[in-house]
């Protein structure tokens, strides 16, 4: 052992569970509702769309409409829930949740990564501009590409994001959908907040996942056509090293302290 | 046949009616002499096969004129063929005066004489008696026989207007009675009371639509429907639209504006134009013409936010257990939100939601079901809310477009530096 050189401690090729089949299966029952629910629910917001119109005005179809919706919804609470409990019992869960838990470095990642890729930091100071800013905060010249641990800022604000969204969405939908119990609690006016908001956060929800999450996950020239982490949950060690490389050094000092494993 | 019944009140009448060598005819017949029997008319048209030149059938089928009005009445032959009561030797010549009805039916003659029918208008349509209640075959309303029954009117009329006489709207617009419920209830229910023609537009005084006099003109149209549909008229009469009515108002809908004329179905009918999905759209012919808001002082863009609604929305995909204007605003006697008695005012609201939403209490007034954008101050939190996620929405997804474009352009730059490297 004394001869390996430390980074064939984890090799290129080494694969590493980064989705569990229970998060896996999370993530397929988050795809199935939300898709469901986006499908169902944007008839109601584009209600002059020829399209819908061709979908759901026969018969009963604008009514079969609104039970898939709140299926969807039903299935989307409990699929919620059990990521909750999954979380809070589990160490894995409990692991991961710690990671995920947002930090002032993400803020500090966002702006880094976003310099880096511009540029434009680095080809002023190649010209010789604010030599003494940038002596001083070299932060600012967004040299390198920031490290990631084992979820990068892009991760995280999906992540939450999608927390929020469900918080908002579930509790406006719940009163909608129990209008007579929304109005025995709360006056129209405030009801008819709820409407708004969850036809606004949908949109939000809507248009986040169409251009964030699938230019990261699909699009983005790294992974195109598509990551495959969502069906095998692998990661390889080479992925490990340069897209997570704060989570693949912990993993290299833990084997480092235990070099047994 | 009790051929000598009359003969007396009809010398006077022609007398009267017609001119002199009318009445030298008649005198003759008074005289009683050599006038022909009905059966000295049946030696010749009694022959199935008499006919003219043309082939026009002068056959006179006696089983047919069973039960008809004259029949019943002991008229004979000569009593309308006047100019053969004279004559003596047959054939008689080809030609003969036309037959004047109005010689007994002198009241029905005025009628016509104001109508439509006998050439009103420029003087070219003239109607006569037989157009519609047939020659020898004519039989009182009652009878189920007759041309000019309930059962039989419709198809009479048609005879001229479904296609030979254009009517100002055209013959279409007539047939569109076929398809209406007035029509659906005389057809398959056989109800003579269902409005037919005549229960509209007048038997013999029948006058074009666009005169005043006329039954179906904007001044009469609510008594000609109230004649059938009492407690409806009673019902508008009392509503806001009905009170302006009787003030002369020429904006204010009748009956027709909502529920067309000739094809006036049953509200429960796809096709009726106040059909759960579609009354929307007849309500707002009015009440979004932004020229008659300001005068009446009402909100306008009613669609638009009707639509935007739960409701709205549910309705334009064909839903029709959902609230529509009538269900909130009722129909016949709507009223103002102001008057104590509208199903839309505050006090009343709980009860009117309550027909769908079980229990609605006092919070279902609470706010406005659907407010012009305009006024969305009255919500000030909704107008937060809206500007709030819309200022939200914006920020969030541009920054992520930002974010993309510079991951590209970083991708793309590494590429085309990479490749003039290592050429």
């Amino acid at each position: 052992m004394a001869e390996q050189a430390p980074p064939t401690l984890i090799p290129d090729d080494e694969v590493f569970l980064r989705m569990n089949r229970a998060e896996r299966l999370q993530h397929v029952l988050l795809i199935v509702t939300f898709t469901t629910l986006i499908l169902t629910g944007l008839p109601l917001i584009f209600y002059d769309l020829g399209l819908f119109k061709s979908v759901f005005a026969y018969g009963r179809a604008f009514y079969i409409r609104g039970l898939l919706h709140r299926a969807a919804a039903v299935v989307l609470i409990l699929d919620i829930v059990w990521h909750v409990v999954y979380t809070a019992t589990t160490g894995r869960g409990r692991d991961n949740f710690r990671e995920m838990i947002p930090r002032l470095k993400d803020f500090r990642d966002a702006l880094q990564v976003f310099g880096y890729n511009v540029g434009l930091a680095g080809f002023l100071h190649r010209r010789g501009v604010g030599k003494r800013f940038f002596a001083r905060h070299p932060f600012w010249l967004f040299a390198t590409e920031p490290e990631y641990g084992r979820y990068n800022f892009i991760e995280k604000l999906e992540y939450w994001s999608l927390i929020w969204g469900s918080v908002v969405m579930i509790l406006s939908g719940f009163f909608m959908w129990q209008v007579e119990l929304s109005l025995r609690l709360f006056p129209l006016w405030l009801h008819n907040i709820f409407i708004i908001v969850h036809g606004y956060e949908a949109m939000l929800a809507f248009l986040a996942v169409i251009i964030w999450h699938m230019y990261n996950v699909h699009l983005n020239p790294e992974v195109f056509p598509m990551s495959k982490v969502w069906l095998n949950g692998k990661i390889t060690g080479h992925e490990l090293r340069t897209l997570h490389a704060l989570e693949y050094r912990k993993i290299l000092a833990a084997r480092r302290r235990e070099p047994g494993e | 046949m009790k051929r000598s019944a009359f003969p007396a009140p009809l010398a006077l009448a022609l007398g009267l009616g017609i001119g002199l060598a009318m009445a030298a005819a008649s005198g003759a017949a008074a005289v009683g002499t050599s006038a022909a029997s009905d059966e000295d008319c049946l030696t010749c048209h009694g022959d199935p096969d008499l006919e003219k030149a043309d082939g026009t059938s002068l056959y006179f089928d006696q089983e047919k004129a069973k039960g008809t009005s004259h029949e019943q009445a002991g008229l004979s032959c000569v009593d309308c063929h006047t100019d053969l009561k004279a004559v003596a030797d047959f054939p008689h010549a080809e030609k003969l005066r036309p037959v004047v009805c109005a010689a007994c039916h002198e009241d029905v003659y005025k009628d016509i004489k104001a109508s439509v029918h006998d050439g009103l208008e420029k003087n070219e349509i003239r109607v006569g008696c037989q157009d519609c209640h047939g020659a020898h075959d004519v039989r009182p309303a009652d009878d189920l026989e007759s041309s000019v029954s309930p059962l039989n009117l419709p198809a009479t009329c048609e005879k001229c207007h479904a296609e030979r006489v254009k009517t100002p709207r055209g013959g279409e617009f007539i047939r569109q009675y076929e398809t209406s419920v007035h029509f659906r209830g005389l057809k398959e229910s056989g109800l003579t009371l269902s409005a037919n023609c005549s229960h509209c537009h007048g038997v013999h005084d029948v006058v074009p639509t666009e005169d005043p006099a006329s039954r179906v003109a904007r001044a009469n149209i609510i008594r000609t429907c109230g004649r059938c549909h009492v407690g409806i008229e009673k019902s508008y009469r009392e509503g806001v639209h009905g009170k302006a009515y009787v003030k002369g108002s020429g904006d204010v809908p009748v009956c027709t504006d909502c529920h067309s004329e000739h094809d006036i179905r049953s509200p429960e009918d796809l096709g009726s134009r106040v059909y759960a999905t579609k009354v929307a759209a007849v309500c707002v012919r009015c009440h979004d013409d932004e020229r008659l808001g300001r005068l009446y002082g009402f909100l306008t863009s009613r669609l638009k936010t009707f639509f935007s609604s739960y409701h709205g929305t549910a309705s334009k995909f064909g839903e029709t257990r959902v609230a529509n204007c009538a269900s909130c605003h009722g129909f016949h006697d709507i009223r103002v939100s102001s008057d104590p008695k509208s199903s839309i005012n505050p006090a009343n609201l709980p009860e009117t939601c309550g027909t769908c939403h079980a229990g609605a209490g006092a919070n279902f007034a609470k706010g406005k079901i659907h407010e012009a954008p305009a006024e969305m101050s009255g919500n000030r939190g909704a107008q937060v809310v809206k500007v709030f996620y819309i200022a939200l929405i914006a920020v969030l997804i541009s920054a992520f477009l930002l974010f993309i474009a510079a991951d590209l352009f970083r991708k793309v730059r590494v590429q085309w530096l990479n490749k003039r490297r290592r050429p």
